[in-house]
């Protein structure tokens, strides 16, 4: 039922401007969710329509399970009724002249089910994302969460071989969002989904991947689980769109295997991982989480003196900011207490593992 | 404040008071004045048992249910080809949409006559030459249905292009992806979704077939088919005038009107499905293939058919010495062409007489419904004196009543009172006020919504007067939506024929009437030449219109 999708080289050029995708490869087993993360404008939302047949890719080839449903270099373009698939739009694009039901069983009449067959299954798919009492709703009275809920269904019903979802919980109000993409991935595991996802956020793209993929001006810098992107994102931009916002400027002193040391501009040295193509002499940046500036502590071995020039209390947590060698960074100390003045000095470690070096590439960070 | 809710019911409420009181008695004005009122529904009931009237208002159903039905085709179709198509040169299809609109409507019904009268028509002529056995007849309720079909579409089409842009376009994605054919999604997905546009344009271009008098009194007369507005006309033209049992018709006119419009107005309001994200989409266009040129090619078909096919008939006729044609090489007989009916049309001193006094009359409209419609629409939207609501529903009031009815009732007010406004332009202009004030009152509010309260409320805080405020900060910012307002009501108030042939003398005689007047008469040639003279007036003026408000968009952009 549910299919593997196999992307190879895919390319999309609109009629002006730079490519929208430009060259992106990459597969999703079968049962897998693998979410696609980057800025707006990146390619991401492209890749997908591509992927529903949406949008025609100018190269490359997209096949779903065994089948090849985009290659214009042989001529194929399916089209997107003919693809068994499913999609979840950001807008929700629920029918608003149809019941809840109405919606649910709309896909399920374009494929000649036995009556008795479909009202089972919008029944079961209704139990599924918890609407069984809305059945019977006019949908313009459902909320945004609840007409998401109702996409889903509707996407869900015929078992599609893969489902395609758009950014579907940015149009909904922060504290529906967690519940529904907590219950989105439940759903999705429940019933086995293959699932691509496209999102900005990347919170959003951590619980539910299996494996996220970044992607920025076209192209898709790193594909990996969740836990890889966040410990060792592939190069400078993914390390920063995915929360390392301090960077440090220096030049590799020394190289020994994946680790090195790094000069800072003062003196200081800093112990770090280094990207793999960096070689000894090279003019480098340091990318540190905030969270992984450990205040207060002085073990391990890149333990230094720094000062406080800020505080912001926030809570459950406190931001600082800091200057170490002469370098200004922003550190977390997690709990609802606030342990250090403004002003004081105080002990800060940054573990080598959480130092990462790449290649000085400034236009990395601009987004 | 008063004086307005005054000038209201001396351009509104009397005249149709003086309808209703006309339509109850069986008083002639003129002969007997106004001494004897003797009040009772016998019009009513005469009218309604009369059989010419029954006729009149089944052909008025049959002729506008068949046109408003063409419309919604053409309509729909162009709307759909140029907002979710790929077909090549959509702008210039979105504009051939939207020329009928400029078309006056008797003047293409007089085109269409010369194209498509049974003997003598342009059409069967050359089908005759071609050795074709088919014949059309235009002079039938088919032909009417055909020409209101066409001319008509416009507004169907404003309505729907508006609503299938503003639709998201995941919408019809998302069934695509369930598995539904394009055709499938139209029909259960987009069309639904757009349904309330479509009944709101339908219910709007039938209202207008309605009211509408040219095209039926050209091609409807001489196979004797009368609908409400030709009946109410011939009521009026006969000798005695039957001007309380025409009040009585007009009522029953305006009754079934004003229902349509309400209807209309409820369904504009009700929940609206198409724009129910509110943000802006990107346009979804379907790859048509090769049938892209399919469809650019009906909008040629429908240009040559609306414009360019009447346009030619009007040179040929109005050009030619005898519209008799043998044969197709005597199409082209520069002999057979001459100057000869401009210059008889130029002769009568009427036609001179009309062209002025039209003229005379759109300034005066212009002006008075311009100064009318800015107090109007000022104290609608930007001051909260008591009774504003009740200045808003009596300019609005006018939208259900018919041209033709606006003058039977102009009519009963003034004819029986002597050294009055009746014989002179200024009873024509205030009916053209009257009977356009709603358009003048809605485009001169979007121009006070778009200057923002503020600016006004600094002027005050800077010690300015209420009206040295609106001297000095509002007339100049709303200017460019005056002087827009303005120019569409002197090009509506110059074609406008329904009104005046009630409300003109021979000294007051305009070019809408004096059209009508030379095809009754039975010259073809003069009259297509005169179509043609009115047709370039048109074209001109509405050219000026466009220039004068694109400057003025330009101007808005800059304060706005």
């Amino acid at each position: 039922m549910s299919a593997a999708l196999d992307v190879v080289d895919l390319h999309k050029s609109f009629a002006t401007g730079r490519p929208a995708v430009d060259g992106v490869s990459f597969t999703v087993p079968a049962g897998e969710i693998v979410v696609l993360l980057g800025p707006s404008g990146c390619g991401k939302t492209t890749t997908l329509r591509c992927v529903a047949g949406l949008e025609h890719p100018t190269a490359g080839s997209i096949s779903i399970g065994d089948r090849v449903v985009s290659a214009p270099g042989q001529g194929i373009l399916v089209a997107p009724r003919h693809r068994e698939i499913g999609m979840v739009f950001q807008s929700y694009a629920v029918w608003p002249h149809m019941t809840v039901r109405q919606n649910v069983v709309y896909p399920l009449k374009q494929r000649r089910t036995t009556r008795a067959d479909a009202d089972r299954k919008v029944a079961e798919t209704l139990e599924l994302v918890g609407l069984s009492e809305y059945a019977d709703r006019s949908v313009v009275q459902l909320s945004g969460g609840q007409m998401q809920r109702v996409a889903l269904a509707r996407s869900l019903v015929y078992r599609p071989q893969l489902l395609l979802l758009d950014e579907p919980l940015s149009n909904l109000d922060a504290k529906l969002r967690l519940r529904l993409r907590d219950d989105l991935r439940r759903i999705l595991k429940q019933t086995g989904m293959t699932a691509l996802y496209v999102t900005h956020d990347q919170a959003e793209a951590v619980v539910l991947a299996d494996r996220i993929g970044v992607m920025r001006d076209g192209k898709l810098l790193q594909m990996a689980p969740p836990a890889d992107v966040y410990n060792r994102p592939a190069d400078l931009f993914v390390a920063n769109f995915t929360g390392a916002s301090n960077l440090i400027e220096g030049r590799v002193a020394g190289r020994d295997g994946e680790f090195g040391v790094v000069e800072v501009k003062g003196g200081a040295r800093v112990q770090a991982w280094l990207a793999r193509s960096i070689a000894v002499g090279e003019t480098v940046c340091v990318a540190v989480r905030p969270e992984n500036v450990a205040i207060g502590t002085s073990n391990g071995s890149n333990a230094f003196t720094a000062r406080i020039v800020g505080r912001r209390y926030q809570g459950t947590q406190t931001a600082y900011d800091i200057d170490l060698f002469g370098v200004r960074l922003e550190a977390l100390e997690l709990g609802t207490a606030a342990r250090h003045e403004v002003g004081a000095e105080a002990p800060v470690s940054l573990s080598r593992d959480a130092c990462w070096a790449y290649r000085d590439d400034k236009t990395a960070t601009q987004e | 404040m008063t004086l307005l809710l005054c000038v209201l019911t001396f351009l509104v409420i009397y005249p149709m008071a003086m309808l209703l009181l006309g339509a109850l008695t069986n008083t002639n004005p003129v002969v007997h004045g106004f001494g004897v009122l003797d009040l009772s529904l016998d019009n009513f009931v005469a009218v309604l048992a009369n059989e010419n009237v029954h006729a009149a208002l089944f052909n008025s159903l049959i002729a506008c249910t068949g046109g408003t039905a063409l419309a919604v085709v053409i309509g729909l179709t162009f709307s759909w080809i140029v907002v979710r198509t790929n077909t090549p040169w959509k702008g210039f299809i979105a504009a051939v949409s939207m020329i009928p609109l400029f078309v006056p409507p008797l003047v293409a019904a007089v085109a269409w006559s010369i194209l498509g009268s049974p003997k003598t028509g342009l059409i069967n002529t050359i089908f005759r030459w071609a050795g074709l056995d088919w014949r059309i007849d235009l002079y039938s309720m088919s032909g009417l249905i055909v020409v209101f079909g066409m001319y008509y579409a416009p507004y169907v089409y404003m309505f729907t292009a508006s609503a299938l842009r503003n639709m998201d376009p995941s919408l019809e994605e998302a069934s695509e992806i369930a598995g539904a054919s394009a055709f499938r999604t139209l029909f259960t997905v987009t069309f639904p979704l757009i349904a309330p546009a479509i009944i709101s344009g339908m219910l709007l271009s039938f209202v207008v077939m309605l009211g509408i008098y040219g095209i039926p009194a050209v091609l409807g007369a001489p196979a004797n088919i009368s609908v409400l507005t030709t009946y109410i006309f011939k009521l009026t033209a006969w000798n005695p005038p039957l001007y309380n049992t025409a009040a009585a018709v007009a009522i029953i006119l305006m009754v079934v009107t004003a229902g349509l419009v309400v209807l209309q107005q409820r369904v504009l309001s009700g929940r609206s499905y198409a724009t129910v994200a509110g943000k802006a989409f990107r346009p979804r266009s379907l790859d048509l293939g090769a049938w892209r040129w399919l469809t650019l090619g009906l909008a040629f078909v429908y240009l040559f058919v609306v414009v360019v096919l009447p346009t030619l008939a009007l040179i040929v006729a109005a050009f030619r010495k005898f519209l008799f044609i043998r044969d197709a090489a005597s199409l082209f007989d520069m002999k057979q062409y001459s100057m000869v009916h401009f210059d008889s049309v130029f002769d009568n001193p009427l036609t001179v007489r009309s062209i002025i006094n039209t003229m005379e009359v759109g300034i005066v409209t212009a002006l008075l419904g311009g100064v009318l419609a800015f107090a109007i629409g000022y104290t609608i939207n930007r001051t909260r004196v008591a009774g504003r609501g009740s200045i808003d529903v009596l300019s609005t009031l006018p939208v259900a009543i018919p041209g033709l009815v606006i003058g039977v009732a102009y009519l009963w007010a003034w004819i029986g009172l002597p050294g009055g406004l009746y014989g002179t332009i200024w009873i024509l202009a205030l009916a053209f006020v009257a009977r356009f004030m709603p358009d003048t009152v809605k485009a001169l509010s979007t121009s006070f919504l778009q200057i923002h309260k503020e600016l006004e409320e600094a002027a005050w805080i800077c010690g300015k007067s209420l009206l040295g405020t609106i001297r000095t900060i509002v007339l100049p910012l709303a200017s460019p939506g005056v002087i827009a307002a303005m120019t569409l009501l002197f090009v509506l108030a110059i074609r406008e024929l329904g009104s005046s042939l009630f409300l003109y003398t021979s000294d007051t005689m305009v070019m809408a009437v004096l059209l009508l007047d030379y095809y009754e008469g039975g010259n073809t040639g003069k009259t297509a030449a005169f179509s043609l003279v009115q047709t370039v007036l048109l074209a001109v003026l509405i050219g000026i219109a466009n220039w004068l408000s694109r400057d003025s968009a330009g101007s808005v952009g800059r304060t706005g």
